[in-house]
């Protein structure tokens, strides 16, 4: 079995899953955020070196570790509804709980995943804007200075780096392609060499330039539209799906 | 320059700006509750990190920083803040300079004593149960269900098994009673982890600077941080000395984990097997240092010192 976790508003989460589909790709199931949000049973395990997972959905299907041959992950974090039910002085802790048992069971996942948890993302590694910078700048990519003061509102860091009205490039770096874009060598090894020190296989990375200079670091994410990847990176995603299978 | 950030008497904190002082290790204390009279501010760019903060009158740059201990408590919960309102400006200020600071600490050139993102794998107790698992330690065996039944057939199996929370938010570890499971029912909308009891020692380790300090504690409590009220006893603490391969497999697992401090929960069973429960990244040594004299505040001081 294999499976696509993301939201129910993830469109790039449901156009990889389809696409999946059509290469071939099966048994595939998608798995949304929402419905594990409802799950009747949840049985996670550590048992001795071995981890188990079963998950019983809302509309009777099973997913079972034993099973599970190759994931592709995009979920952010457990869909608020559960938590909901929790009585508000209780709301906090409920939800802490409940991403802590996403984490566990997101890295318990069997076979091939795209992408990992990490200890700061359900689905690989969230930087802050400042971290994203220096290790772009780390990793051979030309920034612009990021300033931060204590007089900023903590969701300033939230804006695009890039200027309004500047050309931009997004790309997605996987298994050392590049995707989305051509670029100069240099950039896609940089891009490659990103990823890797972020520990996040499979990232998205925008890039800017104003006028005809050079292309500056505007941002990463590993929760990228993949569909400006296209078909290839769909093959290329199906290839890695199925060569992760346990023999 | 040292800066050591949080609330100067917080015991963990006046230990360690006391071997400081003794030292005569420059440093700088800044105090979380004083936020209104600091301002912070960095910049990344490709030559370098750099930035100011300013404390009263006097303002430092950030790159003069070689190390950085952090005890900072959860701003909101701050008493200066106790009767500001959410979106008050004193209190969206305090969030933004604590914001500011953490953002700055996480990509400092400096020696951070610990930085968030290594410290994030404790924010799920049974995620870093698997990353300790797989440096050879033995995790207890481990149920995380929201189903009654299975919860009723581990207890069965295991016969004590005991519950807590498996975020970051600190609860009192109990034992699974008949009374408990009758209202199993509230685990249904949040699945909620199980572990097999294991018997033995537990030991505390203390890892810093590759130096390990390890304590012994005696209770008969199943939490023996709350000893006197779950078994009426106050636990009994002792240094013991590791065995060099025990020692450098604790020292593995920190530096693995990516923490210059670290607090590791063992216990070793009658049959001498190594179970680890947790690894602590921001350790509250105090307790052990005063009840056994182990000089761990020393330890960080000359680690802050290094750098």
């Amino acid at each position: 079995m294999y499976l696509v976790l993301c939201s129910a508003s993830d469109f790039s989460g449901l156009w990889v899953c389809d696409g999946l589909r059509q290469l071939g790709i099966a048994p595939l199931e998608l798995v949304l955020a929402e419905s594990l949000a409802c799950a009747s049973l949840w049985e996670h395990r550590l048992q001795g070196s071995r981890t188990h997972l079963k998950i019983t959905l809302p509309d009777g299907r099973t997913v079972c570790s034993s099973r599970i041959r190759g994931v592709i992950n995009r979920l952010l974090a457990p869909a608020p509804g559960a938590a909901y039910r929790a009585a508000e002085s209780d709301r906090e802790y409920a939800q802490a709980e409940l991403h802590a048992f996403y984490l566990s069971w997101l890295k318990g996942l069997p076979g091939r995943v795209v992408n990992p948890p990490t200890a700061v993302g359900l689905s690989g590694s969230w930087y802050h804007a400042s971290e994203w910078v220096s290790r772009a700048s780390r990793a051979g990519l030309t920034v612009r200075p990021y300033r931060q003061s204590s007089h900023d509102a903590p969701e300033d860091s939230f804006r695009p780096l890039a200027p309004e009205g500047a050309a931009r490039l997004s790309l997605i770096t996987f298994g050392g392609q590049l995707f989305g874009g051509s670029v100069s060598a240099a950039i896609g090894c940089a891009c490659a060499r990103l990823a890797r020190e972020a520990q996040a296989e499979l990232l998205g990375v925008e890039l800017y330039r104003e006028g005809a200079g050079a292309w500056i670091f505007a941002g990463a994410t590993p929760q990228p539209d993949l569909s400006i990847g296209g078909t290839p990176l769909l093959q290329c995603l199906a290839r890695e799906l199925t060569q992760g299978e346990r023999p | 320059m040292i800066l050591v950030c949080g609330i100067p008497s917080e015991t963990p904190l006046r230990l360690v700006t006391s071997r400081l002082e003794e030292m005569g290790a420059p440093f700088v204390m800044l105090n979380q509750r004083e936020f209104a009279s600091c301002e912070v501010w960095f910049e990344v760019s490709r030559e370098a990190i750099r930035g100011e903060l300013r404390i009263g009158k006097s303002t430092y740059r950030l790159e003069d920083f070689t190390a950085v201990y952090p005890r900072l408590m959860d701003d909101r919960a701050l008493p200066e803040l106790a009767d500001e309102p959410p979106e008050s400006s004193p209190r969206k200020y305090c969030r933004s300079f604590h914001d500011t600071l953490t953002r700055w600490m996480e990509i400092a050139p400096a020696l951070v004593i610990n930085r968030c993102a290594p410290m994030a794998t404790n924010a799920s107790k049974p995620y870093q149960a698997q990353l300790i698992r797989e440096h050879g330690f033995r995790v207890p065996e481990t149920l995380i269900s929201n189903d009654p039944d299975l919860v009723r057939g581990f207890r069965a199996r295991h016969g004590r098994v005991i519950y807590k929370s498996i975020s970051a938010i600190r609860s009192i570890v109990q034992e699974l009673s008949d009374e408990d499971e009758e209202r199993l029912e509230r685990i249904r909308w949040c699945p909620t982890q199980f572990q097999a009891f294991v018997e033995g020692e537990n030991l505390r380790v203390h890892t810093i600077g590759g130096e390990v300090f390890a304590t012994a504690v005696r209770s008969q409590a199943t939490d023996y941080r709350y000893a006197t009220r779950q078994s009426g006893e106050a636990a009994e603490l002792r240094e013991v000395i590791l065995a060099a391969d025990l020692a450098e497999r604790c020292l593995t697992l920190s530096h693995a984990l990516g923490l210059e401090f670290a607090g590791i929960d063992l216990k070793i069973t009658p049959d001498d097997e190594v179970y680890c429960f947790e690894v602590n990244p921001c350790p509250a040594f105090s307790y052990y240092e005063a009840n056994t004299s182990q000089p761990i505040s020393a330890a960080v001081a000359r680690r802050l010192a290094s750098a």
